[in-house]
């Protein structure tokens, strides 16, 4: 059970960007917050494993305060929160399992592995990681020599090294092509579905938040302006989808695929 | 820029085409001014400023002696005619084609026009070539006399190896003047050795006199001079040494006196007694000596003290490069984090030290590497030291900057992504912040070492030790070929070095 009560961001140049933001989120879920670009969504995700300190409120999970977390205690909490990034946030001159083992830093031997040492056990589990999203014969490659759905699919193994128990993902698929949207979204849902892992992910497109999403908050201007169930999400009204994109939105989808519903 | 140009279009000249072009004719670029092209007029009135200022100066150089401009103008009339008059018709006309241009420019719908700018600039050009000194006619005619040592820095490679040399000698004494007791006699010949005679023995040495105010050399009595038992078909010097112990290679119409030996190793030649300037105090029978020299190389070939010493110096420098490059790094890693704005932009405190770093670097960094040699000489004297503590403070400026920069660069979303992972700062650092910084401290630092040891090689020339130094002293003693071969061995290093770099730069960025 995860909880967020009364979260509140004021930046230092004064920008409110989350105001008095709660909400729940139940274990195995697939939330998917939506809003304008500038809502807040990256800001609400990166307060939940304190890449931002928040200003004000909590966040809970299993009874514990993130927010309130002392330095060692964060980093415990954190290696169980796996993170992807729009853009992927990956070292790009580094090779693939450099960086899929660096999910790993939370549990191993500091000192070791600042010499890049790392058990037997976890380079094993990085090859089972990248096979699981189908890249494990592009493991000895430069990061930068991949394309941005295979730079994104090292993002995830990166975060299954981490074994863990949530993953937070901040516009996963924005800066690929609408067909790669759907293969990321698919692992993230079976991660979702077969390990129950809670997915905590912030989406553009209204047509993959229908597809893919268990349960879905909306953002406008750092508040809570929507929540909606799955079915709600289907349903969605026009009336409802302008609340949250403002007057001038229209309606845009990705390109069908052909193979839903 | 369209938009402006018909913007300036549409608005009309403050006054008439005539009055603008009186104006111009007063003060140059007024008129400009009041057709509404301020920037037309002023450059044009700095420009003509310009020359008519560079042209006074020339004026004063060539008359530097007299008082008072007129005096001063008419005596450079007077030496350089063809520079003087050109240029004062040239600054004529300019100043009245900006009067026709003001006049042009206040006419509605006549805008621009270059051509008063095409005058502007012959005039500078004709200035500087004057100022620059540039002599096109020397340079033709003093080449060829630059063949010589030019060809010797070219080609230096005579002078990398030596071989030992043996000389051997024979001489007659001949007494000058003659006098009542017999002259000397002929050394006593052993068969095999080497043996010069004389004939006569005696007689007078060429003289100097003055007729009619012009020096004539009365030539000295002939000797003729054999010589045998010497090495056969070989060339033989000719020298002579008078009674007070200088000797010399005797000379004939300017060139040095040789002869080749036959197949006995015989020879034979005249000569005339050379002029010889015998110190009055020199008193009683005055002996001179005539001798054939054979020059001969024996042992095996081997590399010249000029060569060593160039190898050496070259160690020196490409070393002295290193070095300074080595403390270059080592200094500005701390001083590049104390530049960087992303790591500094903390508190008001930390902002101010980046603010003095930078201004300091940028300092640093604008006084040449060979002027901070001559500082650093100022202190520890001339030699590598001071070509090192030079380019190692160079380095430090220059190296902080690209460091700071490309620290300023790195890309945040690994170091979030890294920290989102639950690792320690340290962790962080090493995963997310070292491999982005490595492609550019490896390629600014190998960069840095090309540069340096490239310095090094000029860094000398100043006293900075290294091969400059040991460039300055050859071409000082007129030795050209040693100084080629210090040219060769600098272009030869920084060639490699830059295959070197850009290599090693390649493998890793
Ligand atoms: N580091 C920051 N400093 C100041 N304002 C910020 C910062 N990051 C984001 N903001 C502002 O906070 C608001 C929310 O931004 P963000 O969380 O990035 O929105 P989203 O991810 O929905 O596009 C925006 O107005 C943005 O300009
Ligand atoms: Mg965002």
């Amino acid at each position: 059970m995860f909880q967020i009560k009364n979260l509140t961001k004021i930046y230092d140049d004064g920008t409110v960007a989350l105001r008095d933001v709660s909400f729940e989120v139940a274990d195995g879920e697939f939330l998917v917050i939506i809003g304008l670009s500038g809502s807040g969504k990256s800001t609400l995700l990166r307060c939940i494993n304190r890449l931002i300190d928040p200003t004000g409120g909590q966040i809970i999970w299993d009874g514990v305060d993130i927010s309130a977390a002392e330095p060692a205690q964060l980093r415990q909490i954190r290696r169980q929160i796996g993170m992807i990034f729009q853009h992927f946030n990956l070292v790009k001159r580094s090779n693939v399992l450099t960086n899929v083992l660096s999910g790993r830093l939370g549990y191993v031997n500091p000192w070791s592995s600042l010499l890049h040492r790392f058990p037997a056990e976890d380079r094993e589990m990085a090859m089972a990681a990248l096979k699981r999203v189908g890249i494990a014969d592009q493991a000895h490659k430069r990061v930068d020599e991949l394309s941005g759905g295979q730079q994104q699919r090292v993002g995830i193994a990166r975060a299954l090294m981490q074994q863990p128990r949530m993953i937070l993902a901040d516009e996963p698929v924005a800066s690929l092509d609408p067909v790669l949207a759907h293969s990321i979204l698919e692992h993230l849902e079976r991660l979702n579905q077969e390990e129950k892992i809670t997915v905590l992910c912030s989406l553009h497109y209204l047509d993959l938040v229908q597809r893919y999403a268990t349960r879905v908050i909306g953002l406008r201007d750092g508040q809570i302006v929507y929540r909606g169930s799955r079915e709600e999400i289907r349903a969605m009204t026009d009336r409802e989808f302008k609340d949250i994109y403002g007057e001038e939105a229209v309606r845009v989808s990705v390109v069908p695929q052909g193979r839903e519903e | 820029m369209a938009t402006r140009t018909t913007k300036r279009e549409l608005q009309p000249s403050l006054v008439s085409p005539p009055v603008a072009g009186i104006a111009s004719l007063f003060i140059p670029g007024l008129g400009q001014a009041l057709a509404r092209q301020v920037q037309r007029g002023l450059t044009l009135f700095g420009s003509l400023l310009t020359l008519v200022g560079l042209f006074a100066w020339q004026v004063s150089l060539l008359a530097t002696r007299e008082q008072g401009i007129d005096a001063k103008f008419v005596k450079a009339l007077d030496r350089r005619p063809a520079f003087v008059i050109p240029i004062l018709a040239l600054i004529v006309i300019l100043w009245l084609w900006i009067a026709w241009d003001a006049y042009r420019q206040a006419q509605p719908g006549q805008r621009g026009g270059l051509s008063v700018f095409a005058l502007v600039l012959a005039l500078f050009f004709i200035l500087g070539w004057k100022i620059s000194e540039i002599n096109l006619y020397k340079l033709a005619t003093e080449l060829s006399d630059a063949k010589g040592p030019l060809s010797r820095v070219l080609w230096p490679w005579e002078a990398a190896v030596t071989r030992d040399v043996e000389t051997t000698v024979a001489g007659a004494d001949i007494l000058s003047p003659c006098d009542d007791l017999p002259p000397p006699s002929p050394p006593v010949e052993t068969p095999g050795e080497p043996y010069v005679v004389a004939d006569p023995t005696c007689g007078d040495l060429s003289q100097q006199v003055e007729e009619g105010g012009v020096l004539k050399t009365v030539p000295g009595t002939l000797l003729t001079v054999v010589g045998r038992g010497f090495e056969p078909n070989t060339e033989t010097q000719i020298w002579w040494s008078d009674p007070i112990g200088n000797k010399f290679q005797m000379r004939q119409e300017g060139r040095y006196l040789a002869i080749m030996t036959d197949d006995e190793g015989a020879f034979q030649i005249e000569i005339h007694m050379p002029y010889r300037l015998i110190p009055p105090s020199s008193e009683g029978r005055q002996v001179h000596r005539v001798e054939a020299r054979q020059v001969s190389s024996v042992g095996d070939l081997k590399f010249s003290d000029a060569l060593k010493h160039n190898v050496e110096k070259m160690v020196e420098t490409i070393v002295l490069g290193m070095m300074a490059t080595l403390f270059g790094i080592i200094f500005s890693v701390p001083v590049s984090f104390l530049a960087a704005r992303n790591l500094m932009s903390g508190s008001p405190l930390t902002m101010a030290l980046y603010y003095i770093t930078r201004t300091l670097l940028n300092i640093v960094r604008s006084i040449e590497p060979l002027i901070w040699a001559i500082l650093a000489g100022v202190i520890v004297g001339l030699g590598p030291f001071a070509g090192v503590i030079a380019l190692t403070v160079h380095s430090i400026a220059a190296l902080g900057k690209l460091y700071s920069e490309s620290i300023e660069s790195i890309d945040p979303g690994p170091i979030e992504a890294i920290q989102a992972t639950g690792a320690t700062r340290l962790q962080t650092i090493m995963y997310a912040v070292v491999p982005q910084m490595i492609p550019p401290f490896v390629s600014f630092s190998i960069y840095r070492w090309d540069i340096n040891v490239r310095m090094s090689t000029v860094i000398g020339l100043v006293g900075g030790g290294g091969i400059g130094f040991l460039l300055t002293q050859y071409i000082r003693l007129l030795d050209y070929r040693s100084a080629g071969i210090a040219v060769w061995f600098i272009a030869i290093t920084v060639a490699t070095l830059d295959y070197v770099s850009a290599e090693i730069r390649q493998r890793f960025v």
